[in-house]
Formats: C-alpha cells, sequence, structure tokens
C-alpha cells in the first residue's frame, strides 16, 4: 500500500470514528443515567481520531484529507439509523450519494 | 423535542458566527497540516510525540478547536443544524483554495468537482426532518 492510499484509509477510519462518537453524545443528551459515561466515550473516540488524522495528514494534502472527512456524514448516518433507530428518507440517502461520488473524485486526483 | 423552532432570521450575530465559524474550520486544518508537516519523517512513534510537544503549532490547533466549539455552539442557540450546517460546508472550499495559495496543493478540476459534489451533498442531507418525529415545522 502505498502511504497516500493509507493515508486514505486513516481518514475513513477518521470518518467511522467520528460517527460513532457523535451518536456517544446523542445518547449522552438522550439518556438519563450514564450521561456522563457516554460523553467520556464520546470525547475517548474524538481523541483516538484526531491522533489518527494527524497521521493520516503526514502522507495527505490537507485538500484531500479535509473534503474526504465529509465520509463523518456516511458514517453519523449509518451508525444514527443503526444504533438510534433515525430515518433516513430518500433526500438525505440522495444527498450522502452525492458526497461519496463527491469524496471518489477528491481522491481521485489525488 | 422541538418546541421552540429557532427561526431562520440571518441577523448580525449569527451572520457574524457563521462567518467565524468557516474561518475557524479553515485555519484549524491548515495550522494542524502546516504543525504536521513541522514532524521528522520516518521517526519513532517516541521521538514523533516529543516533537509534536514541541511544536506549539499543535496547541494552536488545540485552542482554535475550543474557540470553535464555543462559537457553534452558540450559532446553534440562533439557528437550526440545517440551516447552519450547510453554510459553514463552505469551508471545504475555504480550505482547499488557501491550500492551494499557500502550500501549492494542486487544486484540478476533478477535486474541484469533487468538492462542489460534497457541498451539495452536505446541503441535501442537512435539509431533511430534524427529528423523526417533527416533519412539518419549518417555515423557510
Amino acid at each position: 500500500m502505498s502511504s497516500m492510499e493509507l493515508g486514505i484509509v486513516l481518514v475513513l477510519l477518521c470518518a467511522l470514528i467520528e460517527g460513532f462518537a457523535q451518536v456517544c453524545l446523542k445518547k449522552s443528551a438522550m439518556l438519563v443515567e450514564g450521561r456522563v459515561a457516554w460523553i467520556a466515550t464520546g470525547i475517548g473516540f474524538f481523541c483516538i481520531e484526531a491522533l489518527l488524522y494527524s497521521i493520516a495528514l503526514q502522507w495527505l494534502d490537507i485538500s484531500v484529507a479535509y473534503p474526504l472527512g465529509a465520509a463523518s456524514f456516511l458514517a453519523v448516518s449509518g451508525f444514527s439509523r443503526w444504533l438510534l433507530k433515525e430515518s433516513l428518507d430518500a433526500r438525505r440517502i440522495a444527498g450522502l450519494g452525492l458526497i461519496v461520488m463527491g469524496c471518489a473524485m477528491v481522491v481521485a486526483q489525488g | 423535542m422541538g418546541s421552540k423552532n429557532p427561526h431562520h432570521g440571518l441577523t448580525p450575530g449569527l451572520a457574524l458566527g457563521l462567518a467565524l465559524a468557516i474561518v475557524l474550520d479553515t485555519l484549524a486544518q491548515l495550522l494542524w497540516k502546516h504543525a504536521v508537516a513541522g514532524l521528522p519523517e520516518n521517526a519513532s512513534i517516541q521521538v514523533t510525540l516529543l516533537a509534536a510537544l514541541d511544536q506549539p503549532w499543535f496547541a494552536v490547533v488545540i485552542g482554535l478547536f475550543l474557540v470553535q466549539l464555543w462559537n457553534w455552539l452558540g450559532v446553534l442557540k440562533h439557528a437550526d443544524l440545517s440551516f447552519a450546517q450547510p453554510i459553514t460546508s463552505i469551508s471545504y472550499l475555504a480550505v482547499a483554495v488557501a491550500s492551494w495559495w499557500l502550500f501549492g496543493e494542486t487544486i484540478g478540476p476533478v477535486k474541484t468537482t469533487g468538492i462542489l459534489f460534497i457541498l451539495a451533498g452536505v446541503w441535501l442531507t442537512s435539509q431533511g426532518p430534524r427529528n423523526t418525529r417533527v416533519e412539518s415545522e419549518r417555515t423557510r
């Protein structure tokens, strides 16, 4: 794997972590009990994400890494549908499709 | 949920908050990249971490994120997320332009189109119902 590909994988992993961390924060806002635990978990994941993103930035242009991070919209939608049972309407799915295509183009140019 | 509906009027304060959000996002990303670029290449984790602690730009980036969080919470007090998020996604464009200008990164037609697709996608995903149960509240 080239270092650029590794960077891309890392940013996508960051997006996945971001999605999970956001769901943790939402959980903390929804619950009465166990709030602090969810917030702490969310913040913990954000810290891991920051570390991985820093590593990715060693290999990627910021004009690639930052827009690619928009993949987190996909992760947030996926995790909130799965874990929070939030609904996904057609408009949102179309938007996610555009984001995926946009990310692919950003990566394609490099 | 959704009983208090912040209206969409763009007050000067809100406009300033949104502009500040874009500027802070852009600045944080550029400085983060700058900070990482200053680290030794192919060094051990230990050496890299020590170098990072020695690199004041990382502290600046963390500070910027804290200010950003504070500003963002203020923005959300006066605007729906579905209104604020698409506007601040302009920072995708701002980061690209600034990286070309400051770091000489290549911004070709494919990358530009990709970023525009992402902007359109963020705009679309943000327009859905804000709450699974509340569907008919928007007034814009």
